[in-house]
């Protein structure tokens, strides 16, 4: 990977992008390698769909650069970058059947075996039977395929795809993302994808950009993030519920699960209590603040009001370089 | 929406009676004065009025600025409404105002302005003048060009309304879709601005060409016994010649223009769609 026509397949360089008044994303630095399939994970607002936008070329950077396959694109407008995106909203043209819709882009290059090509992006999809369909009688599953399949036949180098699960009902979800990453091992096909929901990100990535107002937190595999985040936001986001404050400005994060309850040096009050299947979840009032754990069903059961001793196993913990 | 029809229907009736008594019917006598002759029913009163060379040029001119203001604020329409669709939301509220302030000044008044502009001394002239484009003054009220800038301008912003309304239905990605998929901005707007505006463009386009041909003050002032437009002549057939026939003759064309003008552009519309 350390060829930069791999590894900086996609390449942003200091970018800065900016609405009117509000900067979005200040001075961001990310490679792409040619082939993964990368994350751009963070909460609402943080600048993950400003940035796709940027790679697309739908926003001029303030400044910094974008490149794509080693070219500079910076200037380039969207409609000569080859970069596919899969929109939030599908974005389908509403005037145009399912078959016109996936046809749009190839007819605009004049592309010979047009039919052949559309019937086969609709069939990655699993789609056929629907070409004929406009796109307002489709269920949003199937808006979301036709737009992945119009994307797909284009043949971009890079296929953005601006959180593509998240407008689907949970079993839909599952499907899709199963559908997601058999896409991209058949294709190869260098993807980034936009989400909010971790454990999306970590089911899927090969690589998580963890992003915080307009700047990344943390890059690295799902493994790598979710078992050492870097700082008390990064924890916060990979699960980890009880975040204090350690030395020298760094912190020490316990996930729900690592809290010992019924025995330990420190004292809380059961504020709240819940059933979760094969654990049961406290929330506890303590001297350290809102501290949550859960513990299997099996064991002894705490009532709300209950005072209960419990423990913070220093060897459980996760250190944070910094605890904000 | 009503439990009871009835409730529904009596909430029209006032409403209904009073179109009925107070429009339709005075408009259906006027109208069936051009078809009365002494000595019963008749056409003859439509030939007679297109057998006059003035009429024609009149009925031809009227058509000719009409489909020209429809045409031109298209165009400009299409372009303002992009821009102001795309401003951030703070101006885009700000510049709807500008665009339809005009709406909200009479006529009358933003007419007599165009004479100060468009004059032998307006400032138009003064700067032709002073950039030796042209010696003399050139002679602009009292034109076609003169009515077609004051026509456009009165009805450009009912143009622009209804284009940004319709764009704002758009679908919010659709152009940056298209534009991803390799579309330049010419075929963005045939293939996916124009099917998806069609109905704002039929609102907007029936609106400039059936308020233009019927506009009164405009042509009055700008144009004068000069360039009459058919609402001039109509005006000065029943206050000069005391001949409601005309009148009638007139009216009852500028109807037909209009509804007309509508089926013609809902026709349009359609027919680009289901292809
Ligand atoms: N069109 C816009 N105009 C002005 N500000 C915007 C616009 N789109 C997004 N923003 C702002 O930019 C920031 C990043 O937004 P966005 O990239 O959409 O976040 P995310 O996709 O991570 O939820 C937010 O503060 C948002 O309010
Ligand atoms: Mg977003």
């Amino acid at each position: 990977m350390s060829d930069p026509a791999t590894s900086q397949y996609v390449s942003l360089k200091d970018l800065t992008l900016a609405y009117d008044k509000t900067v979005a994303v200040d001075r961001l630095n990310l490679d792409i390698h040619k082939g993964e399939l990368i994350a751009l994970l963070g909460p609402s607002g943080c600048g993950k769909t400003t940035t796709m936008r940027a790679i697309a070329g739908l926003l001029t950077p303030r400044s910094g650069s974008v490149h794509i396959d080693g070219r500079d694109v910076t200037r380039v407008p969207p409609s000569r970058r080859e970069v596919g995106l899969v929109f939030q909203s599908y974005a389908l043209f509403p005037h145009l059947s399912v078959f016109e819709n996936v046809a749009f882009g190839l007819r605009l290059r004049r592309e010979p075996d047009l039919k052949a090509k559309v019937m086969e992006g609709l069939q990655t999809v699993g789609l056929t039977e629907f070409l004929d369909r406009q796109p307002a009688d489709l269920s949003g599953g199937q808006q979301q395929r036709v737009s992945l399949a119009r994307s797909l036949v284009m043949h971009p180098k890079v296929l953005l795809l601006d959180e593509p699960l998240s407008n689907l009902d949970a079993r839909l979800r599952l499907e899709m993302r199963t559908e997601l990453q058999r896409v991209q091992r058949e294709t190869g096909i260098t993807m980034v994808f936009v989400t909010h929901d971790q454990a999306e990100a970590l089911a899927l990535a090969d690589r998580i950009v963890l992003m915080r107002n307009g700047a990344i937190e943390q890059i690295g595999t799902a493994e790598e993030i979710y078992n050492a985040p870097v700082s008390g936001f990064a924890a916060d986001f990979m699960g980890f519920e009880t975040i204090l404050p350690g030395e020298a400005g760094g912190g020490l994060a316990w996930r729900p699960g690592a809290v010992v309850l019924g025995k330990g040096p420190h004292q809380g009050q059961v504020r709240g209590a819940s059933f979760a299947g094969e654990r049961r979840e406290y929330v506890l009032e303590s001297p350290f603040g809102t501290i949550k754990a859960d513990v299997p069903i099996s064991e002894t059961r705490f009532e709300i009001g209950q005072q209960v001793a419990f423990d913070l196993p220093r060897e459980s913990a996760v250190e944070l370089a910094r605890i904000d | 929406m009503f439990e009871n029809r009835a409730i529904g229907l009596a909430l029209v009736l006032p409403a209904a009676i009073f179109a009925a008594a107070l429009f339709l019917l005075p408009v259906g006598i006027l109208l069936s004065e051009a078809f009365r002759t002494d000595t019963g029913w008749s056409v003859s009163a439509y030939g007679e009025f297109f057998a006059s060379s003035r009429n024609q040029t009149v009925f031809f001119r009227t058509l000719k600025l009409a489909s020209l203001v429809a045409g031109v604020s298209a165009v400009v329409g299409y372009a303002a409404a992009f821009a102001i669709v795309n401003l951030p939301a703070s101006s885009r509220g700000r510049m709807f105002g500008l665009v339809t302030l005009p709406l909200m000044i009479s006529p009358v008044a933003r007419t007599y302005a165009w004479l100060v502009i468009l004059g032998r001394t307006g400032f138009v002239n003064k700067f032709l003048v002073d950039l030796g484009i042209t010696d003399t003054p050139l002679r602009i009220l009292f034109t076609e060009t003169a009515v077609f800038i004051g026509l456009l301008q009165l009805f450009l912003p009912l143009m622009i309304i209804s284009l940004v309304s319709a764009m704002e239905n758009m679908p919010r990605d659709a152009v940056p879709a298209a534009r991803i998929l390799g579309a330049n901005w010419l075929q963005v707007f045939w293939r996916v601005i124009l099917p998806l505006t069609r109905e704002g463009l039929v609102i907007g386009g029936t609106l400039v060409f059936t308020g233009s041909m019927t506009a009164y003050i405009t042509p009055a002032i700008l144009g004068g016994s000069k360039v009459l437009m058919l609402e001039t002549l109509l005006y000065q057939r029943v206050t000069v010649a005391n001949d409601f026939v005309s009148a009638s003759v007139i009216a009852m064309i500028l109807i037909t223009m209009s509804f007309s003008a509508n089926l013609l552009l809902k026709r349009l519309a359609t027919a680009r769609k289901s292809r």
